[in-house]
C-alpha cells in the first residue's frame, strides 16, 4: 500500500512544472559556477606553487642563520569548490621565525590579485543547494496536505483502509526522492567537470567528505520539506500555506543569517581590548631589553653598551622580534669581540624564543576574546536558521571552517618549533655563522620542510556532527509534531 | 473606472495574510538597519574628522617647501556619506584613503660611501588597497542596508502579490465576470498594476518612515536639503524597481492558466535573477578577462624601468665629473671594473690608491653646482613620474576589470538597482571613482602650488626635486591647497543616471509585455 502511495506521489511530483524548473535552474547554476570555480581553483593552485618556489629560493639564499627569511604558504583546499568558508577569504602566507609565534592573525594576504573584485560576492555549490533546493522543498510541501484537503482527495484516500501515518510517510519519501535527484545530478556534473579539468583531483577521503556534504544536504532539505508539511497540515488553505512558506523561507534563508550578526555585540570595545593586549606585549619586550642590559653589564668588553664593532640591522613588530646580520668579512678590529658576540647572540636567541612564546599567550587570549569570540557568537546566533546550520556543517566537512584554519596555524606553530630545534641542533645561535658569512655561507640542505595535512575525515565528521545532529533533531521533532497533528485533525 | 478597480484591488490585498507578513518583515528589517546605523555611524564620522585633523596638523607643521614636496600632501580621506544606511556599497572593500606613502629611497652619488646621502626620493602617488577579508574570521554575511531590503524584498513581494492576479481570477472565473462588464482589458491591467503598486509601497513607505524616524534621533547624521532630494530619488528608484517586478508578475500570470505554475516560474526566475545573477555573472565575466598584473610582475616591471633611469643618471654624473676634474675618470674606471669583475677592481684600486683618494677628496670638497643639481632633480622627478605612471596603469587595469564585470551583471535588474542606489547614496564604485578623480585634481594643485611658490622666490634656483635647488623661505600654512571631499547632488545624480534609464527601459519593456500578453490571451 505504501509503495503505491509513494509511486503515485512520485509521479505527480516529477511531472510538475516546479520539479522541472528547479532541476533546470539548479543544473544551470551548478554548471556555470563550477566552471568558474574550477578556473579559480586552478589559478590558486598555480599561485600557490609559484609562491612556494619563491619562498624556497628566498630561504636558501640566506647566507647567515640570522638572515633566514622563511615563509610558508597555505595550500588551497579543493573542497572549497563545495563550501568556500574561510578558505578563499583568509590570507595564505605566514612568516616563520624563532622570535615570533605564528597565530591565525599572522596569516597575511600577499597575492591579492584584484582586490576590487571582492565587491562581487562569491558563490559556492553549497549555497546553490541552500537557496534553490530549499525553495523547491517548500514548493513541494506547501500543498501536500492542504491541496488534497481543498480538492477533497484527502477524504477520498482516507476512506480507504490506509493508515494516516503511511499517507504522510509516502508523501515524505516521494518528495525526498525528488529532491535528491537534482542533488545527485549536479554532483555528477561537478565530478565530471572536475575530472575534465584534471587540476582538481579528489582523494578517497575527499570523496568521503563529499559524501558527508551530500548527506548533510539531504538532512537539510528534509527539514525544509517537513517545515512545509507542518504548515500545510495546520492550515486548511493552500493560499495561506503558500504565503507562510514563502515568507518563512525568505526569513530563514536570506534575512535571518544576515540579520542576526547585528543584534548582539559580544565583544564590547574591541579597540580597548587590543590596546591592553599590545601594552602587555610591550611590557614583555621591555623585559627583554632589561635582560639584555643585565647580560651586557656582565660582559668583559668595554663600553656602555659594550661595543662589538659589528653592525646591527633588526626588525621588530608588535608580536615578535629578530635581528638579521650578514657580515661579509669580520675585520681585524672586531675579531676579538666575536666570541663575546656569539655568546650574546646565543643569549638573545633563547630570550626571544622564550618571550615570544610568552607574548603569544597574550595574543592568543586577545584573539579568543575578540575575533574568535565574535565569530563563535555569530555562529551561535545564526544557528537558529537551518540554512546557516547547513553552511556550518558543510564547511566543517570540507575543512574550510574556522577550525580548519586553526589547524593550519597550529601546523605553522609546529613548523616554527621544528625550525628552532633545527637551529639548536646546529648550535646556530652561538655560532659564527649566525651573523657572519666570512667562513662560508650556510648550507640549508637539511632545513625541515613545511607540510600541512588537512584534518582526518573522522575529525571533520566530528566537527560537523553537532550541527548535523541539530538538523537531524529538528527533523525528528517536526516529523513527530506533523504526524500527531495530522492524526488528530478532522478531515 | 480604473480608480474603482484600483480601490477594489487595494482593499482585497489589505486584508490578506501576505500584506501583514510584508509589513512585518519590512518593518523589522528597516528598524534593524536604523539601529545598526546608529551604533556604527558616529564612530565612522568621528574617525574621519580625527583623521582629517591629524593629517592637517601634520601638513601644517611642514614649513619648508622641499619638505612639503618630499612628504607629499598627506593621506587624503574619503568623506563618509550621511546616507550610508541606504547603501553600504561594499565600502569595506574600497579604500577610504587616496594615497599611500612608501618605498622611499635615498642614495649617495659620491664614491665615499653611505655617509653622505645626496639624492633622496620624493613622494609619489600610490593607491592603497583594502582587503578586510583577509583578517575576517566571521561567517559571511551581507549588510542589511536599504539595498539589501529593496533588491531582495521589493522584488520578491511584488511577485507574491501578482502571481495569481490574473491566473487566479481566471481559475475562479471572476475574470470572465469582470470582463463581461464594459471594462477594457488595458484598464483592468492598469488597475491591477496600480493597486498592487500601492499595496507594496504602503508597507515599504511605512517602514522607511520608521527607519528615518529612528535615524533622526542621531545627532551625527544630519540630513541637508540635498540629502532629502537624494532620498526622494532613491524612493523613486525603489518604486520603479518594484513596478518592474509587478509587471513581470502580471505578464507571467496573464500567460498561464494555473496560478501554481505561474508562481513556480516566477520564483525560479527570481532566484536566478536576483540571488545568483549579480555574483555569478560578475565572476563569469572576470574569468574571460586577462588578469591584472600580480605583485611580483609589477615589481619586475617597475625595477626594470627604474634601472633604466638610474643608468642614465650614472652616465650623466660620470660625464660631468670627468669634465670637471681629470682624475675623476679613474673613479669611473674603477666603478666600471667593479661591475664586471671585483678581483680586477681590487687590483686596480691597490695600484692607483693615492690618485683615487685624492680624486675622491677633490670631488667631496667641490661645491655642488646647478648643473649637478639639475641632474639629480631629473633623477628624482623621473622616478616619481615612472612610479606614478605604473601605479595609475595598474589601478586603471583593476578598475577596468571591475567595470566590465559590472557591465555584465547589469543583466540582472537587482544589480542595476543596486548600482543606481549606491551612486545616489554616494557610496560604492562610482563614488570611489569620483573620489579618485578629486585626489588627482588635488595633487595637481598641490604640485602647482609648490612650483608657484618656488617661482615667487627670487633667491631660489628653481630646481624642483632637490633641497638645494628650491626656495628656503618658510611657507604659510594657510596658503596650502586643502583637500575637501564633497558629495554633491549633481555628482551622485550623474553617476546614477545610466542605471536609472536602464530601469525605466526595463519597466517599459515588461509593462508592454504584460499588455500584449494579456490582450491576446483567452479568458
Amino acid at each position: 500500500m505504501l509503495r503505491t502511495l509513494i509511486s503515485q506521489e512520485l509521479l505527480s511530483l516529477m511531472m510538475s512544472a516546479r520539479f522541472l524548473a528547479a532541476v533546470v535552474i539548479t543544473l544551470l547554476l551548478v554548471v556555470a559556477n563550477t566552471v568558474v570555480l574550477i578556473d579559480e581553483h586552478e589559478n590558486r593552485v598555480a599561485s600557490y606553487s609559484q609562491q612556494e618556489k619563491v619562498h624556497r629560493e628566498k630561504a636558501v639564499a640566506a647566507e647567515t642563520y640570522s638572515r633566514l627569511e622563511l615563509f610558508v604558504e597555505r595550500p588551497p583546499n579543493p573542497l572549497s569548490l563545495f563550501s568556500a568558508g574561510l578558505d578563499k577569504r583568509l590570507g595564505t602566507t605566514v612568516e616563520i621565525y624563532h622570535g615570533d609565534v605564528p597565530l591565525i592573525s599572522s596569516i597575511s594576504a600577499r597575492n591579492l590579485g584584484n582586490p576590487y573584485l571582492n565587491l562581487f560576492s562569491q558563490i559556492d555549490l553549497v549555497s546553490i543547494f541552500q537557496v534553490v533546493l530549499s525553495l523547491l522543498a517548500l514548493l513541494f510541501a506547501y500543498d501536500a496536505i492542504a491541496g488534497d484537503w481543498e480538492s477533497g482527495t484527502l477524504r477520498l484516500v482516507i476512506s480507504h483502509p490506509v493508515r494516516r501515518g503511511s499517507i504522510l510517510f509516502g508523501k515524505y519519501i516521494a518528495a525526498m526522492i525528488c529532491l535528491l535527484l537534482p542533488v545527485l545530478m549536479s554532483l555528477l556534473m561537478v565530478l565530471i567537470l572536475c575530472s575534465l579539468a584534471s587540476s582538481i583531483q579528489f582523494s578517497t577521503t575527499d570523496l568521503l567528505r563529499i559524501g558527508g556534504i551530500v548527506w548533510t544536504t539531504i538532512v537539510y532539505l528534509s527539514l525544509f520539506y517537513l517545515i512545509g508539511l507542518l504548515i500545510s497540515t495546520t492550515t486548511r488553505r493552500t493560499a495561506t500555506s503558500l504565503m507562510l512558506c514563502m515568507f518563512l523561507w525568505v526569513g530563514l534563508v536570506l534575512v535571518y543569517p544576515n540579520w542576526s550578526r547585528f543584534t548582539i555585540n559580544p565583544v564590547g570595545d574591541m579597540r580597548a581590548e587590543r590596546q591592553s593586549a599590545s601594552q602587555q606585549i610591550e611590557q614583555i619586550w621591555e623585559e627583554a631589553d632589561r635582560e639584555e642590559q643585565r647580560f651586557l653589564a656582565k660582559s668583559p668588553l668595554e663600553g656602555d653598551p659594550p661595543r662589538f664593532n659589528i653592525g646591527y640591522s633588526g626588525s621588530s613588530s608588535s608580536s615578535g622580534r629578530r635581528y638579521g646580520f650578514n657580515m661579509m668579512k669580520v675585520n681585524e678590529a672586531s675579531e676579538p669581540s666575536v666570541p663575546h658576540f656569539q655568546n650574546y647572540q646565543a643569549f638573545i636567541g633563547t630570550t626571544y624564543i622564550r618571550l615570544a612564546e610568552k607574548a603569544a599567550l597574550i595574543r592568543e587570549q586577545r584573539l579568543a576574546r575578540t575575533d574568535i569570540r565574535q565569530a563563535t557568537w555569530d555562529k551561535r546566533l545564526m544557528k537558529f536558521s537551518p540554512a546557516s546550520l547547513y553552511t556550518f556543517a558543510t564547511s566543517a566537512w570540507a575543512g574550510t571552517d574556522l577550525k580548519g584554519m586553526l589547524d593550519f596555524s597550529r601546523a605553522t606553530q609546529g613548523y616554527r618549533q621544528m625550525l628552532i630545534d633545527y637551529l639548536r641542533d646546529k648550535d646556530a645561535f652561538a655560532s659564527r655563522q649566525w651573523f657572519a658569512s666570512d667562513q662560508g655561507a650556510v648550507d640549508w640542505w637539511d632545513l625541515p620542510q613545511f607540510r600541512f595535512e588537512r584534518a582526518e575525515v573522522w575529525e571533520n565528521a566530528q566537527r560537523a556532527l553537532a550541527d548535523v545532529s541539530l538538523l537531524f533533531l529538528m527533523n525528528l521533532i517536526l516529523f513527530i509534531v506533523t504526524f500527531l497533528i495530522f492524526i488528530k485533525v478532522e478531515v | 473606472m480604473i480608480g474603482h478597480i484600483v480601490k477594489r484591488e487595494f482593499f482585497d490585498h489589505l486584508n490578506s495574510l501576505r500584506f501583514a507578513l510584508t509589513t512585518l518583515i519590512l518593518t523589522a528589517l528597516m528598524v534593524t538597519n536604523a539601529v545598526v546605523h546608529l551604533q556604527s555611524h558616529p564612530d565612522k564620522v568621528r574617525r574621519y574628522s580625527e583623521n582629517i585633523t591629524a593629517d592637517q596638523n601634520k601638513l601644517q607643521s611642514r614649513t619648508e617647501l622641499y619638505e612639503l614636496l618630499k612628504e607629499g600632501p598627506g593621506k587624503l580621506y574619503k568623506q563618509p556619506s550621511a546616507l550610508t544606511f541606504i547603501a553600504d556599497g561594499g565600502d569595506a572593500f574600497l579604500p577610504n584613503r587616496g594615497t599611500t606613502n612608501w618605498g622611499s629611497w635615498s642614495r649617495s652619488t659620491g664614491f665615499g660611501g653611505g655617509s653622505n646621502v645626496n639624492v633622496r626620493s620624493i613622494w609619489s602617488l600610490d593607491y592603497p588597497t583594502a582587503n578586510p577579508n583577509a583578517r575576517d574570521l566571521r561567517p559571511k554575511a551581507t549588510k542589511i542596508d536599504w539595498v539589501f531590503i529593496i533588491t531582495y524584498l521589493l522584488s520578491f513581494i511584488p511577485l507574491l502579490f501578482t502571481f495569481d492576479a490574473l491566473s487566479g481570477e481566471r481559475e475562479s472565473g471572476t475574470l470572465r465576470l469582470c470582463l463581461a462588464n464594459p471594462i477594457s482589458r488595458p484598464a483592468l491591467l492598469v488597475g491591477k498594476f496600480l493597486g498592487t503598486l500601492i499595496t507594496v509601497l504602503i508597507p515599504f513607505v511605512f517602514a522607511v518612515l520608521l527607519n528615518l524616524a529612528v535615524i533622526s534621533l542621531d545627532s551625527w547624521t544630519q540630513l541637508g536639503i540635498a540629502d532629502w532630494g537624494r532620498l526622494g530619488m532613491i524612493l523613486l528608484i525603489a518604486s520603479g524597481y518594484a513596478s518592474i517586478f509587478i509587471a513581470v508578475g502580471l505578464m507571467v500570470s496573464a500567460s498561464t492558466r494555473d496560478s501554481r505554475v505561474s508562481l513556480v516560474v516566477l520564483l525560479i526566475v527570481w532566484v536566478a535573477l536576483v540571488v545568483f545573477m549579480p555574483s555569478t555573472l560578475g565572476t563569469l565575466a572576470t574569468k574571460s578577462m586577462s588578469p591584472v598584473q600580480t605583485a611580483h610582475q609589477r615589481k619586475m616591471a617597475r625595477s626594470s624601468a627604474l634601472d633604466q633611469i638610474n643608468d642614465d643618471f650614472n652616465k650623466q654624473m660620470a660625464n660631468k665629473q670627468e669634465a670637471q676634474s681629470p682624475t675623476a675618470g679613474l673613479l669611473n674606471q674603477l666603478q666600471e671594473l667593479a661591475k664586471t669583475s671585483p678581483e680586477a677592481a681590487k687590483k686596480f684600486a691597490k695600484e692607483n690608491e693615492a690618485e683615487l683618494r685624492s680624486a675622491m677628496a677633490q670631488l667631496e670638497s667641490q661645491e655642488v653646482g646647478p648643473v649637478e643639481l639639475r641632474i639629480r632633480a631629473e633623477l628624482v622627478n623621473k622616478d616619481v613620474e615612472i612610479r606614478e605612471q605604473l601605479n595609475r596603469e595598474h589601478l586603471r587595469a583593476q578598475l577596468a576589470q571591475v567595470q566590465r564585470a559590472r557591465m555584465v551583471t547589469r543583466f540582472s535588474p537587482a544589480a542595476i538597482v543596486q548600482y543606481a542606489l549606491e551612486s545616489m547614496t554616494g557610496t560604492g564604485l562610482n563614488r570611489h571613482l569620483q573620489f579618485l578623480e578629486g585626489v588627482d585634481i588635488h595633487i595637481r594643485q598641490f604640485r602647482n602650488f609648490i612650483t608657484e611658490t618656488d617661482r615667487a622666490d627670487t633667491e631660489s634656483l628653481h630646481i624642483i626635486g632637490v633641497p638645494d635647488g628650491m626656495s628656503k623661505k618658510p611657507i604659510s600654512p594657510q596658503a596650502l591647497p586643502r583637500f575637501e571631499d564633497k558629495i554633491t547632488f549633481s555628482d551622485t545624480f550623474n553617476a546614477a543616471i545610466v542605471d536609472m534609464l536602464l530601469l525605466i527601459l526595463l519597466l517599459g519593456v515588461f509593462l508592454s509585455g504584460a499588455f500584449l500578453v494579456f490582450i491576446r490571451s483567452d479568458v
